[in-house]
């Protein structure tokens, strides 16, 4: 743990850092709008679609199959509305592929990957996303009853909105997973779900800071209203987080020493693995108290199959057992406490929120519309501060075992083990969502009349990446989580009683005290109607 | 499933079997206040948070 590694040591050659670097390169690329240079409004975004219109039916929320496809710069851009609407669904795609393929070959380049194998994979989960993509958006799968009203559609759907895509991901990635596994190996070099869904986090930021501005497109009021609820989650997020944080680990860390009798370093592994932010927090701990590297790999193990299995769980059952859609704050906040990984809870918080809005939608007859991505925001929003958690807790855990549990009183701990262990990601997130707001609340005027032109220059911006890229992002994360989850594991012995320890301490343990501490900081808290 | 050095990477290379399950060891004075120092902790932050946080159930 201990070494002579710099600051800026693994700034050039981890995924964290590379989340932030490819997180604010097009975050920033967005921000040039606001001086009149749109250069990201190529990015394909699916529409809800079918194979024909019926008659007297309008193609507007729901479209031909042709039109499957747009580039967002020709509905959101004020300056090269025309080049990105004769781009067609073909050349936005292919226009996004290139710009992507490049930035990651150079993220997987300077990683030191295998860059033929890592090009040729990425090529094939591209691809293999925008057909996922596609597919989840046929009116069937994901138009609501909005929609059909809308375009005067009549026709049975399941109305999962752009849930249905992520769960469509998710079982394509599973399928390939485990039952073609040589794929799925050669795959795995660029499957890489925690660097993409880091990376979709820092586009997140964008959306955090972007939603008083779209508010304020409504009204001043509407504005300030949901920049000041993003500072309430921000604010109720961090007081839950540290307490819940605080109850979690010594549960689990009891409950996996008293009741499964399990050794010291592997109990304190598990019960980071568990509380914190599963995988990272596993590997952090695991080296914080030298456990044998086998403990934090079988955790994260455990980890990413259980994140799964929550990511299945969860979305509905908040959706449509407790809270419903009466406390939708509560339950992101919660989601984000008990989902162990970053991809699974970002995902599982925008599947929610798609499953939200919605039934809300749905069982108001269209009276409540709510902005999408607050919800998503709310489950991220303690995760992040549960990942920022963990370097200090690993530190903690070091001091206590050097000096305690193994006394070597002579080896020194040094502070800046709390800046290694620090989650980077999330400086790129918080980057996107400050700079945003400073523009809101400066030059923007909170969306006074004076400050609407330069609001609505950086709207042409922010869209393609908080919208268009985020969204892919959380796409391939899904089909590349599906991807390197082998539920075999599960049933080899060693994982039995580990296996226990994490069911009994997440479901009967972790979960309901998420939710009681969610509840505690979020409840009341409501989401702006947009309806009108 | 293997976390590279470096790299933050997840892969799905094989596991190792080494027994870490077993040999527990006894429960210690250390560990007791581990646990129970880290609860009344998170008493106090939420005593801290109820009064402080404008969206806890408190206000």
């Amino acid at each position: 743990m201990i070494s002579n590694r710099k600051w800026y040591t693994g700034m050039l050659s981890t995924e964290d850092w590379w989340a932030v670097w490819l997180g604010l390169s097009f975050f920033f690329l967005g921000f040039l709008t606001i001086f009149g240079i749109d250069v990201v409004g190529w990015i394909a975004y699916p529409k809800k679609w079918v194979f024909s219109l019926p008659e007297g039916a309008i193609a507007k929320k729901i479209v031909t199959v042709k039109d499957a496809f747009y580039a967002l710069g020709g509905k959101y851009s004020q300056t090269a509305k025309d080049f990105y609407k004769g781009l067609g669904p073909i050349g936005s795609i292919l226009i996004t592929y290139l710009v992507f393929t490049i930035a990651t070959c150079i993220g997987a380049y300077f990683m030191k990957w295998n860059l033929k194998k890592y090009f040729i994979g990425w090529t094939i989960l591209f691809f293999l996303t925008y057909l996922v993509w596609f597919i989840g958006h046929h009116a069937f799968f994901a138009a609501t009853a909005v929609d059909l009203k809308k375009s005067k559609i009549s026709m049975f759907t399941l109305s999962l909105g752009g849930g249905a895509s992520f769960i469509l991901a998710l079982i394509v990635g599973l399928v390939i997973g485990n039952f073609f596994k040589n794929f799925a190996r050669f795959l795995s070099e660029a499957a890489r779900p925690e660097w993409f869904i880091k990376t979709a986090i820092v586009f997140l930021g964008v959306k955090v800071g972007y939603l008083p501005i779209k508010a304020a497109a409504t009204s001043q009021k509407l504005g300030k209203e949901v920049a000041g609820l993003t500072f309430d989650l921000f604010i109720a997020g961090a007081a839950a987080t540290i307490v819940a944080y605080l109850i979690f680990w010594p549960g689990v860390y009891f409950i996996a020493r008293k009741i499964f009798k399990l050794p010291r370093k592997t109990a304190a592994v598990l019960g980071s693995g568990i509380s914190i932010c599963g995988v990272s927090a596993a590997v952090a701990t695991g080296a914080a108290v030298r456990a044998k590297p086998v403990v934090p790999i079988m955790v994260s193990a455990l980890v990413v199959v259980w994140a799964m299995i929550e990511l299945i769980i969860l979305p509905g059952f908040f959706t449509h057992v407790w809270p419903k859609t009466d406390d939708p704050l509560v339950a992101g906040a919660a989601m984000g406490m008990s989902v162990k990984t970053d991809g699974a809870d970002a995902a599982a918080g925008e599947l929610m929120d798609e499953f939200m809005r919605s039934k809300i939608e749905k069982d108001t007859n269209g009276a409540i519309v709510w902005p999408e991505g607050i919800i998503t925001v709310s489950a991220v929003m303690t995760k992040i501060w549960i990942d920022m958690f963990i370097g200090l807790w690993a530190f903690l855990l070091a001091l206590l075992w050097v000096y305690k549990f193994e006394r070597k009183a002579v080896e020194k701990v040094p502070v800046s083990e709390v800046w290694h262990r620090f989650p980077k990601f999330v400086l790129g997130y918080f980057a996107a969502w400050f700079i945003y707001l400073i523009l809101f609340f400066g030059p923007g005027h909170a969306g006074a009349q004076e400050g609407i032109a330069l609001l609505k220059a950086a709207k042409a911006g922010a869209v393609p990446v908080e919208k268009g890229m985020r969204k892919f992002f959380f796409m391939i994360t899904f089909l590349s989580l599906g991807i390197i989850t082998d539920f075999k594991k599960l049933k080899e012995a060693q994982f039995g009683k580990m296996v226990w320890v994490y069911f009994i301490s997440l479901f009967l343990f972790i979960i309901p005290t998420a939710i009681l501490i969610a509840y505690i900081f979020h409840h009341g808290m409501t989401i702006p109607n947009i309806a009108n | 499933m293997e976390r590279q050095d470096g790299t933050g990477s997840l892969t799905t290379d094989a596991l190792d079997s080494e027994d870490v399950l077993t040999g527990a060891e006894d429960w210690t004075p250390t560990e007791t206040w581990l646990v129970v120092g880290s609860l009344i902790a998170a008493l106090i932050a939420l005593v801290i948070g109820l009064i402080v946080v404008p969206t806890s159930i408190l206000h």
